[in-house]
């Protein structure tokens, strides 16, 4: 019972953390876009009516109200946070259609190559780092060591077409766009796993190289342990902390930093949902889809810090220890 | 621990092959084509975003539309001569208020509903109250009072003054007509189901990905205009959104495309060898041109609207930025708008006649190279919201006789803004529209998309004229003089014919323009390589 307690009151400011960031993005992003100049749903409606837009008042009144528009800002603010706990994210002005809607539509096959690409980004990265740990010779992991840069170095806008000529247009093995055809996931996700992969590989090597200067890996090496279980069974575990830290950042990164790879492979997703209602003006969608990445994010983060106090004992609630000791002591 | 001892294969060996097995899988997936394709993939370069062709303006949801439903008319894209559609004959009254079309008895929607008048009653009165959602067909419904049901087969469209231009606007994809069900819906939920008479009928929509249409059991009323009857040829059309250039052209070499939109014009050399064809034609309208706001100071002034007319090289501006299929533009109208009449010799480009006209209205040129008069300097600028590139190599053009022209790229937005409250020297956009009518809308000031401002009651006294002009021989009498008009006082600077240029790969046939430079597919077929 009392570890229980002790988990909430851990817990507890940390939900609160996550409710503060969701309040906080939506409220940062209401007044980012309510104080841009020019009015959004002219806007919208003009790059919905091309060179036949007319822009009659009355109309444009009429369509405030049906877009949640009207009112003062106060009451807009609070109307729209109103509708944001009742699951209602608006409609989009520039197509019609509920906000919601778009991101459940969008979000899973975004969802599918980020996850996709951090699944080939880290065991890329973990297998460079091993062959660079069980390297004989220095030059080699040298070598090794300097290959996962460029994956950061290169713009993913190059990466996927080089990746494009190649395996679809070259050796026709896998769509070179859509979401329609099967595999149409490959090429986009390691697209995207390149940096990803390159910024694991920094945090993850490095932690990895550290230990394997320590005294225990000293012993185990003097033991004669075999370079491959001293790895497995003493560098990876102490990799883990820091490892799964920068998986909580990359995982907000991927969450929003799809929108290149979407375009370069004509996918649909968040990213290009987002840049296409940027460039429409479209602040219900754009509302929308920055709340959605930003709870992502917040709850990606709320999993760090739960899976903190898990691996790591010394980062456990404080509480918890000298209760244990007490019970153990009484027994 | 123990677990990963017993283990024969390295677990990083097993990811990596499990990763290649699922590439080598797909790779079959994907497999090619060796005779006659019954499904065409269209490489289009955006999201259609809305599927009802009376409310859309993208060229891409034209496209489709186009497929999906038929119109009243039809219109030759080549001599602008209106012939049957779904209207068997149509006659009008003296004034242009009055239309009244006959209907072929045979045609039905793809949910199995009849054509009746009804039906065209239907959707003229709800494309009426859709007012602002479908901006383009309320400006060809300008003046709408009524349609009455004479009977089953006949319908007459009512309007409260002259519309000449909406016998033509009748045979455009704006006007086609939807089964009555579909003109029950909402705005929104017409943009996801459209239900019409022609070739195809939409079998999916996947929104940033795709739209397929499949062909229509049954269909056997295209126009005299296409080349067969019956069916469409091919069993499906896909088209692939595909906004990247280079994703396009590449797929259409490898095969994974037969058809794209939008060929870049870098890339008409490649691809004009036997093994592909290029589709080109100008879109009919007003080209991509400066359009002055005559209130402003300089602006006001003729004589520098003039220089700037002679003072732009529309050939270079055409082989800088346009397409090399399409000619440069050469009047208000562009080539393809049926009534056109070229101005070329008027709008030759000649520096030193331009420079010439601005210093006999005494602007002299400056110690910085533009002109100056009375301490003003000779400086003007142009709102747009794209064609940056057409007003940069106008921009440097006019800087040669001391023109300085300030280029205000803005958002759709911002455009619009602009327009609503006047603030502007010049504007530039193109306007796509299949009847010269479009001159009205453009200059008139009792037009609600006047964009143009000018105070001149002779030309205004054209324009309401030609609208009012049942006679085409008459009405194009008009119409050519407005063009020389426009030109004599240079109230519009032509820029650049807005083009459509497509690409297919040579065993593609029967891909046509229809008169507003919108594909029909009703006629094509994909022959064995």
């Amino acid at each position: 019972m009392a570890r229980i307690n002790v988990w909430v009151f851990y817990l507890l400011p940390k939900l609160g953390q996550f409710l503060f960031v969701i309040l906080a993005t939506y409220t940062l992003t209401f007044v980012l876009i309510h104080f841009l100049p020019g009015d959004p749903l002219v806007a919208a409606l003009a790059s919905k009516s091309g060179d036949s837009a007319v822009l009659d008042p009355a109309v444009l009144d009429a369509q405030r109200v049906k877009y949640g528009l009207d009112g003062s800002l106060w009451e807009q603010y609070f109307g729209h946070l109103l509708a944001l706990f009742r699951g209602d994210l608006g409609i989009s002005i520039s197509t019609g259609v509920s906000v919601t809607d778009m991101i459940a539509r969008a979000l899973p096959h975004s969802a599918q190559i980020a996850s996709l690409a951090l699944v080939i980004g880290v065991i890329g990265a973990v297998i460079i780092t091993f062959l660079a740990f069980a390297a004989p010779w220095p030059w080699l992991r040298n070598l090794l060591m300097q290959i996962p840069p460029f994956g950061v170095a290169i713009p993913a806008f190059l990466s996927g077409i080089l990746l494009i000529t190649i395996f679809s247009f070259g050796l026709d093995w896998l769509p070179s766009s859509g979401v329609r055809s099967p595999g149409s996931q490959i090429l986009p996700a390691i697209t995207l796993a390149l940096p990803v992969g390159a910024i694991f590989f920094q945090v993850f090597s490095s932690a990895v190289f550290d230990a394997m200067s320590s005294s225990y890996v000293f012993t185990a090496e003097a033991k004669g342990v075999p370079p491959r279980s001293i790895f497995i069974k003493h560098l990876l575990r102490n990799a883990l902390l820091p490892s799964v830290t920068i998986l909580g950042l990359l995982i907000g990164y991927l969450a929003g930093g799809t929108a290149v790879v979407e375009t370069v492979f004509s996918r649909d997703g968040i990213g290009r949902m987002t840049v296409n209602a940027v460039l429409a003006r479209d602040i219900n969608v754009i509302q929308g889809v920055v709340l959605v990445v930003g709870a992502t994010y917040a709850i990606v983060n709320l999993l760090v810090d739960i899976a903190y106090g898990v691996i790591d004992p010394r980062t456990r609630p404080a509480a918890a220890k000298p209760s244990r000791k007490a019970q153990e002591v009484g027994a | 621990m123990n677990a990963i001892k017993k283990r024969s294969t390295p677990w990083w060996v097993t990811s990596v092959s499990v990763i290649a097995s699922v590439g080598l899988l797909t790779s079959c997936a994907s497999g090619g084509d060796a005779e006659g394709k019954t499904d065409v993939v269209f490489a289009v370069k955006d999201d259609p975003v809305c599927l009802d062709p009376q409310q859309v303006t993208i060229t891409t949801a034209l496209n489709i539309g186009r497929q999906v439903v038929d119109s009243l008319l039809d219109q030759d894209a080549e001599t602008g001569e209106l012939v049957p559609w779904l209207a068997e004959t149509w006659k009008t009254n003296d004034d242009l208020t009055s239309f009244t079309f006959t209907l072929r008895d045979d045609v039905t929607f793809s949910d199995d509903t009849k054509l009746t008048a009804d039906v065209v009653k239907a959707n003229f009165d709800a494309l009426n109250a859709l007012g602002a959602d479908a901006s383009l067909a309320s400006q060809y419904l300008a003046g709408y009072e009524s349609t009455e049901v004479v009977d089953d087969s006949t319908v007459t469209v009512n309007f409260s003054q002259p519309n000449a231009q909406f016998l033509q606007g009748s045979s455009t994809i704006t006007l086609g007509l939807v089964g009555e069900a579909t003109t029950k819906l909402s705005a929104e939920d017409r943009c996801q189901t459209v239900v019409g008479s022609g070739p195809f009928t939409v079998d999916s929509y996947v929104p940033n990905d795709s739209a397929v249409l499949a062909k229509r059991e049954g269909y056997d009323w295209a126009s005299k205009l296409r080349n067969h009857t019956g069916e469409a040829l091919v069993e499906t059309i896909t088209f692939a959104i595909t906004p990247e250039n280079s994703v396009r052209t590449g797929g259409l070499q490898s095969g994974e495309f037969d058809i794209i939109q939008d060929l870049p014009a870098a890339d008409e050399e490649r691809f004009g060898t036997d093994d592909y064809t290029i589709y080109a034609r100008a879109n009919p309208g007003v080209p991509t041109s400066l359009i002055p706001n005559t209130e402003r100071p300089i602006v006001a002034d003729e004589a520098v609207r003039k220089a700037i007319l002679q003072g732009t090289d529309r050939t270079e501006i055409n082989d800088l930025t346009g397409s090399s299929l399409v000619e440069p533009a050469s009047s208000a109208l562009s080539s393809a708008t049926p009534g056109y009449v070229s101005q070329a010799d008027k709008m030759k480009y000649n520096e030193d006649a331009a420079a010439k006209t601005l210093e006999d209205a005494g602007w002299t040129l400056g110690s910085d190279g533009i002109r100056e008069k009375d301490g003003q300097k000779l400086s003007v600028s142009v709102t747009a919201f794209y064609g940056q590139d057409v007003l940069e190599a106008a921009q440097i053009q006019l800087k040669k006789i001391g023109v300085d022209l300030k280029l205000n790229i803005v958002t759709a937005g911002d455009f619009f803004g602009v327009v609503a409250s006047k603030d502007y020297d010049f504007l530039s956009a193109s306007l796509t529209r299949t009847d010269p009518d479009v001159l009205r809308v453009l200059f008139s000031p009792e037009s609600s998309a006047a964009w143009g401002i000018v105070d001149d009651a002779a030309l205004e006294s054209m324009l309401q004229e030609q609208a009012r002009t049942a006679d085409e021989t008459a009405r194009n009498a008009i119409i050519a003089d407005i063009q020389s008009s426009l030109i004599e006082h240079a109230y519009l600077v032509p820029l650049l014919e807005v083009a459509q240029v497509h690409a297919s790969t040579a065993n593609v046939k029967g891909l046509e323009f229809d008169s507003s430079s919108r594909l029909v597919m009703y006629d094509v077929a994909v022959d064995a390589k």
